[in-house]
C-alpha cells in the first residue's frame, strides 16, 4: 500500500520531484567538492613549502663570485644547522632574447616585470617541480621557466631562448615550465630561470662579473643565529625568514581559492534553503490528502514514514549522483583556483566526498522529519483545509487595491503577495541578495586596486611617466648610471622642446633597531633622488625633511612598537645612524614593511638592492600625450603611465580578480535563474487555480505574465538594494583586512558605481527577467477549467 | 436580439483512447434579458455547455454567437475583454484570490479594465462595489479575508464581482450548490434582481426551486437538449411554489 502510494506520488509530482532530485544532486555536488577543496588548499601550501623544502630563512646578496663573507659565515657556524648556497646572475632585459618560438620564427624581446635570476636546478634547497608535480632534471642546453614568466612571454616547451652574461651567449631550449613554492607566488617580484650546473658554470667562469646569491639557511638555533647575522650587518638585496613569510606571499593565490570555496558554500546554504522550500511546499500541496488519511484512520507515523521513504528514496539517487558529479567539478574549481600551488590528488580524498554526501542524505531526512513533525499537531479538518484551523491573530492584507488607484492590478497583485508570503519569497530574496555580495565583494576588491588612489598604498608620488630602462640590476652596482641616465633623460628632452624633471626611488636593504642593537631587523628603507621633489601620502605626521628623518609604515611601527618621535637606528656597531620618525605611512611594497628616508639622508651606498619608479613630470602637458613623445624619443625603454605602472606591479592580482569575478558573475547569474525556474515552478503548480480565476474574470496572458514576472523582479531589486548597502557594510571586515595584510592598512575601498550600481545589476535583471518571462510563460497552457483546483 | 446563439454544438473528449461526446450538436438560443436554466442528470453535459457557450472551453465543432459575435473567430486576447468587460462567472465554489481582501477579490476585475484604469473611474468603481455590496448585504466584511466569512457571504462577495463591470450575460454553475436554503434563497433572489434590472443570465442547477426562479429551463441528457419548459418572468413568492410543481411535473415527464 505505502509503495504504491510513494509510486503514485513520484509520477504525480514528477516537476517538483525532479526539481528536488537536481537540488540534492547540486547540494551533494557543491559540499563534497568544496569541503575536499577547502582541505586540499589548506594543506597544500604547507605540502609544497615542504616538499620543496623551504628553508627557515634566506638571504639574497650580491658578490664578485672570488670572495663571498656571507658563506664564510655560514660554514662551520654551530647555530645553523645546514645551509646552500645557490649560485647565479640577475639578468637584465638586454641579458635575454626569445630566438624562436614554436610558432613564429626571429628575435623577439623579453618582457619581465620582475628581478630574473638565472642559477642552477636546485638540488637541496628551494626545488622546482614540473606541472604535474614531477621533480625537474635538465640536460646541458635546456632551460626551465616559472609558469608565471613563461605566460608573460607567451613560452612554451620547445620554445628557444638566447642568454648572454658577460661576454658569453648561448641558446637554450625550453625543456619544462615549473612552480617554485618559494618565488612562484603572485606577490613574489623575484622569479627564476634554470639551467644546469654545468651550463650555468660556463657564464661563471668570466672575471669581473656580478653573481646574485641565494643563501639558504636551517636554523640550528634560531635566536642565536639571528643575533649573529643581525651582528654581521651584511649587505644584502633581500631577506625572508619563516616560512610563514612564503605561506603569507600566497595569500592572493589563497584569496582566489578562499572567494571559490566562500562561492561553493554560499552554493550550498542555497541548496538546502531551496530544498527546505521544497519539502515545504510539498507538504502543503499534500495538506488535503493528509487530512483525509488522517481521517480514514492512518497514524501519523504511518505518514511521515511515507514522505520520510520518499526523500529517502530521492536523497540516496541525489548523494550518488552527486558524490560522483564531485571529483570532475571539484578538479575543475581547484585547478582554476590555485594555479601557482602544488596539489596532491583529490583521489586521496574519496572518504570526505562520501562523508559529505552522507551529510546531505542525512540533513535532508532531518529537514523531512522536522517539517513533517507538523502533522502531529494538526487535525485532520485542518489539514484538509490546507493547514488553516480558521484563526487568525495578524492582519493578512498589507496593501489595499482601492487605496492604491495609480497602481497597476498585476502589480499591486505581485507588491501584495510578497507580502503575504514574506517567508516563501524570503527565501529568493535571501538568494538574490547573497549573490549581489558575492558579485560586489571581489568588484570593490578589483576597482580599489584599479583606482587613481591605489598609486599611493605603493608609496609613490603620481606623475606623468613612469620608466623601464632595464637596467635596474646595474643600476644597484653601479649608482651612478642611474643619476646619469635620468640626467640624459631630461637633456634629450630639452632637446625635444620638452621640460622635464626625473625622478626615482632607490631601496636599501639596512639593519634597523629601535632600541636594544640585538634586536636588529633588516628593512625596506626608500630614498627618493632625482631632480624632481615629490611628496607621498602620509597617514599621520609629516614628511621627513631633514637628514635624520624618517617616515614608517604602519605595520612596521607596530612591528617595533615606535611612534612618532620615537627614534630609529639604522646600520650596525657604532656606525649606527639615529632617525627620528616624523610621520607613519602605508605601502603594499615588500608585504607593508619599511621606511622612508628624507632625499638628504646619508645612507651607505652598500646597503642599496634596487632602484625603483624611474618617473618624469612633463611641464604643461597631459600623461597620455607625454607618454607618446617619450615613447618616440626612448624606443628603447619601456614607458608606461600610472596605469601601465600599476599593472606591472599588481596587473597579475587584478586580472586574477577580474576572472574570479566574471566566474563569480556567471555562478550567480546560472543560480539566480535556476531558482528563479524553480520556485516559478513550484509556485505555479500551486496557483494554477488562482491563473485559471484570473482568466475566468478576463485577465489576459500578458496581464497574467507581467504578475508573475514582476514578483521576481520587485524581489531582485530589493535584493539588489540591500545586497549592495549589506557589501558596503561588509567590505571593510571582508576585504579590508585582506588589503591590510598586504600592508594597505588604511585604504579607502573603491566601488565602481557604472558597474555596481548599473552595469553587473543590470544584467542580473536582464537574465532573471528573462528566466522568469520564460517560466511565467506557462499561465498560456493553464486551462480555464482549472478554476476548479482553487484551494 | 439573442444574447447567445449556439449552433452545432460538439465537444469530445478522448479519454484512454476512447472518444466521449459530451455536448452532440446542442442548437439553442437564449434572448436578451431571459434567465434560463440548464437541468439534467450528473454527467449529461451541463456544466460543459455552461462552459463552452462561454468560451471558458474550447469546442470541437459548431458555432457559438454572443450578442452576434462569433466567438471562435476572437483570439485570445479579445476573449480575455470580453470575458472582463461583458461577462460574469459564478461558481459553485466561490473561488476567490486569498492573499486579497474580500472588497479587493471584488473590485479587481473592474481596476484590470481598460475604464478602470483611469483614476476618476476608479472613483466610480469603488462607488459602485460599495453599492454591491450594500445592496447584496455584505458591506461589514469588505476587509475581511476569504476564510474569515459564511459561504453565504462569499458567494455573494462572487455575484458582486461577476457584476462589478456592467456584464450583459452572467453564467452560473450550480450558484446554490454549496450553500444552505437560506443562502441560496438570498443568491437567487440577487440574481432575480440582476436579471430583473435587464442582465441575461444562464445558470445550471440541480434544484427544482432553483430552477423555478427562472424564465425558461432546458433539459440536457446525455449531450443533448432533451427539450424546455417556458415558464416566464419570476414575479413573486407565492408564485414559485406553482411553478415548483410545474417543473417537477416536466421533469417526471422527462425522465428526470
Amino acid at each position: 500500500m505505502f509503495f504504491r502510494i510513494l509510486k503514485k506520488d513520484l509520477k504525480r509530482k514528477k516537476t517538483m520531484n525532479i526539481i528536488l532530485l537536481l537540488f540534492i544532486i547540486l547540494a551533494a555536488m557543491f559540499l563534497s567538492s568544496s569541503v575536499d577543496n577547502l582541505v586540499a588548499v589548506n594543506g597544500a601550501i604547507d605540502h609544497f613549502i615542504s616538499i620543496s623544502k623551504t628553508p627557515d630563512f634566506f638571504a639574497v646578496a650580491l658578490t664578485d663570485g672570488i670572495t663571498d663573507e656571507i658563506a664564510d659565515f655560514l660554514k662551520g657556524n654551530e647555530n645553523v644547522e645546514e645551509y646552500e648556497v645557490i649560485n647565479g646572475f640577475n639578468l637584465t632585459n638586454e641579458d635575454i632574447t626569445i630566438t624562436k618560438c614554436q610558432e613564429e620564427e626571429g628575435r623577439t624581446k623579453y618582457e619581465r616585470t620582475n628581478v630574473l635570476h638565472l642559477g642552477a636546478v636546485p638540488e637541496n634547497f628551494m626545488k622546482v617541480f614540473r606541472m604535474d608535480g614531477g621533480s625537474l632534471s635538465l640536460k646541458s642546453g635546456e632551460i626551465a621557466f616559472l609558469k608565471a614568466e613563461a605566460e608573460q612571454n607567451h613560452l612554451q616547451v620547445g620554445d628557444r631562448v638566447s642568454i648572454k652574461v658577460g661576454e658569453v651567449e648561448q641558446e637554450f631550449t625550453i625543456a619544462a615550465i615549473v612552480k617554485d613554492a618559494v618565488f612562484g607566488s603572485t606577490m613574489m617580484g623575484f622569479k627564476r630561470a634554470l639551467i644546469t650546473e654545468e651550463d650555468l658554470e660556463k657564464f661563471a667562469r668570466q672575471d669581473g662579473l656580478v653573481h646574485t646569491r641565494i643563501y639558504n639557511v636551517n636554523y640550528a638555533d634560531k635566536e642565536k643565529f639571528k643575533e649573529q647575522w643581525a651582528e654581521q650587518g651584511f649587505m644584502v638585496i633581500s631577506t625572508i625568514e619563516g616560512r610563514s613569510t612564503i605561506r603569507m606571499c600566497y595569500i592572493m593565490d589563497m584569496l582566489i581559492a578562499a572567494i571559490l570555496i566562500i562561492v561553493s558554500v554560499c552554493l550550498i546554504l542555497l541548496a538546502f534553503l531551496v530544498l527546505r522550500f521544497t519539502i515545504v511546499f510539498t507538504l502543503q500541496e499534500d495538506y488535503k490528502e493528509i487530512g483525509i488519511m488522517k481521517a480514514i484512520g492512518m497514524k501519523d507515523a504511518g505518514i511521515k514514514g511515507l514522505y520520510l521513504i520518499k526523500y529517502l528514496a530521492i536523497s540516496i539517487i541525489g548523494a550518488v549522483i552527486g558524490f560522483f558529479l564531485g571529483f570532475p567539478f571539484g578538479k575543475a574549481i581547484l585547478k582554476q583556483a590555485i594555479v601557482n600551488i602544488l596539489v596532491d590528488s583529490t583521489e586521496q580524498n574519496v572518504a570526505i566526498n562520501f562523508a559529505c554526501a552522507a551529510a546531505v542524505v542525512f540533513i535532508v531526512l532531518l529537514f523531512c522529519y522536522l517539517s513533517t513533525n507538523k502533522l502531529k499537531k494538526i487535525s485532520a479538518m485542518e489539514a484538509i483545509r490546507n493547514g488553516s484551523n480558521g484563526e487568525r491573530y495578524q492582519v493578512k492584507n498589507h496593501l489595499k487595491l482601492w487605496k492604491r488607484p495609480k497602481m497597476k492590478p498585476y502589480f499591486y497583485m505581485a507588491v501584495n503577495d510578497i507580502l503575504s508570503s514574506l517567508k516563501r519569497f524570503g527565501i529568493l530574496l535571501a538568494t538574490f541578495c547573497l549573490g549581489t555580495i558575492l558579485i560586489l565583494l571581489p568588484l570593490s576588491a578589483a576597482s580599489t586596486l584599479k583606482s587613481d588612489g591605489i598609486i599611493y598604498s605603493f608609496s609613490i608620488s603620481p606623475s606623468d611617466v613612469y620608466m623601464d630602462t632595464g637596467r635596474w640590476e646595474t643600476y644597484i652596482v653601479d649608482m651612478d648610471l642611474l643619476f646619469q641616465d635620468m640626467e640624459e633623460i631630461e637633456e634629450k628632452l630639452k632637446e625635444n622642446g620638452l621640460t622635464a624633471k626625473t625622478g626615482a626611488d632607490i631601496g636599501y636593504m639596512i639593519p634597523c633597531y629601535a632600541d636594544d642593537p640585538k634586536d636588529k631587523v633588516t628593512y625596506y628603507v626608500l630614498q627618493a633622488v632625482g631632480s624632481w621633489d615629490r611628496h607621498y601620502a602620509l597617514l599621520s605626521g609629516q614628511e621627513p625633511e631633514l637628514s635624520n628623518e624618517v617616515m614608517i609604515t604602519e605595520l612596521t611601527a607596530k612591528e617595533l612598537r615606535v611612534g612618532i618621535g620615537d627614534t630609529i637606528h639604522f646600520g650596525t656597531g657604532d656606525e649606527a645612524k639615529e632617525f627620528i620618525i616624523t610621520g607613519t605611512y602605508q605601502s603594499m611594497m615588500n608585504m607593508g614593511q619599511g621606511f622612508r628616508v628624507s632625499r638628504s639622508a646619508e645612507l651607505e651606498k652598500e646597503y642599496a638592492a634596487g632602484i625603483f619608479c624611474l618617473q618624469a613630470e612633463i611641464e604643461e602637458m597631459e600623461s597620455e600625450e607625454a607618454c607618446e613623445r617619450l615613447r618616440e624619443i626612448f624606443p628603447d625603454y619601456k614607458v608606461m603611465n600610472a596605469e601601465g605602472i600599476l599593472d606591472s606591479m599588481i596587473g597579475g592580482i587584478v586580472e586574477q580578480i577580474d576572472l574570479t569575478t566574471i566566474f563569480i558573475v556567471g555562478t550567480v547569474l546560472m543560480i539566480n535563474s535556476l531558482i528563479t525556474i524553480l520556485m516559478m515552478k513550484t509556485i505555479m503548480t500551486k496557483e494554477r487555480g488562482d491563473i485559471a480565476l484570473l482568466k475566468s474574470i478576463g485577465f489576459s496572458d500578458k496581464s497574467l505574465l507581467a504578475w508573475q514576472t514582476a514578483r521576481i523582479l520587485l524581489i531582485l531589486a530589493a535584493a539588489i538594494g540591500i545586497g549592495t548597502v549589506l557589501s558596503n557594510v561588509l567590505a571593510p571586515f571582508t576585504i579590508g583586512p585582506i588589503f591590510s595584510m598586504m600592508g594597505a592598512t588604511s585604504i579607502e575601498l573603491v566601488t565602481n558605481t557604472w558597474e555596481a550600481i548599473a552595469g553587473y545589476p543590470v544584467l542580473l535583471f536582464l537574465v532573471t527577467g528573462v528566466s522568469s518571462l520564460f517560466c511565467a510563460g506557462g499561465v498560456r497552457k493553464v486551462d480555464l477549467k482549472e478554476v476548479n483546483n482553487i484551494e | 436580439m439573442d444574447s447567445l446563439k449556439v449552433r452545432d454544438l460538439c465537444k469530445t473528449y478522448i479519454i484512454n483512447k476512447r472518444q466521449n461526446n459530451v455536448l452532440k450538436n446542442i442548437n439553442m438560443e437564449i434572448k436578451q434579458g431571459e434567465m434560463v436554466a440548464v437541468m439534467g442528470p450528473s454527467g449529461s453535459g451541463k456544466s460543459t455547455l455552461l462552459y463552452t457557450v462561454s468560451g471558458m472551453d474550447h469546442i470541437t465543432a459548431g458555432k457559438v454567437d454572443f450578442f452576434g459575435r462569433d466567438m471562435s473567430s476572437l483570439n485570445a486576447r479579445q476573449m480575455s475583454d470580453l470575458r472582463l468587460d461583458e461577462m460574469g462567472f459564478i461558481f459553485q465554489q466561490m473561488y476567490m484570490l486569498k492573499n486579497l481582501s474580500i472588497y479587493d477579490n471584488i473590485v479587481l476585475p473592474a481596476y484590470q479594465s481598460k475604464s478602470g484604469r483611469n483614476r476618476a473611474k476608479r472613483k466610480e468603481i469603488n462607488n459602485r462595489a460599495k453599492e454591491l455590496m450594500h445592496k447584496l448585504g455584505i458591506s461589514e466584511i469588505a476587509e475581511h479575508d476569504i476564510n474569515e466569512v459564511s459561504g453565504g457571504q462569499l458567494q455573494r462577495a462572487c455575484i458582486c464581482r461577476s457584476l462589478i463591470n456592467h456584464p450583459k450575460m452572467i453564467f452560473a454553475d450550480e450558484p446554490t450548490g454549496a450553500l444552505n436554503q437560506q443562502n441560496s434563497k438570498e443568491v437567487m433572489k440577487e440574481l432575480n434582481r440582476i436579471n430583473a434590472e435587464g442582465t441575461t443570465v444562464m445558470l445550471v442547477t440541480h434544484d427544482m426551486k432553483v430552477a423555478a426562479k427562472n424564465d425558461r429551463v432546458l433539459y440536457i441528457e446525455d449531450g443533448n437538449i432533451k427539450g424546455e419548459y417556458v415558464l416566464g418572468k419570476f414575479t413573486d413568492k407565492q408564485e414559485t411554489r406553482e411553478r415548483e410543481r410545474k417543473i417537477s411535473n416536466w421533469l417526471m415527464e422527462m425522465g428526470f
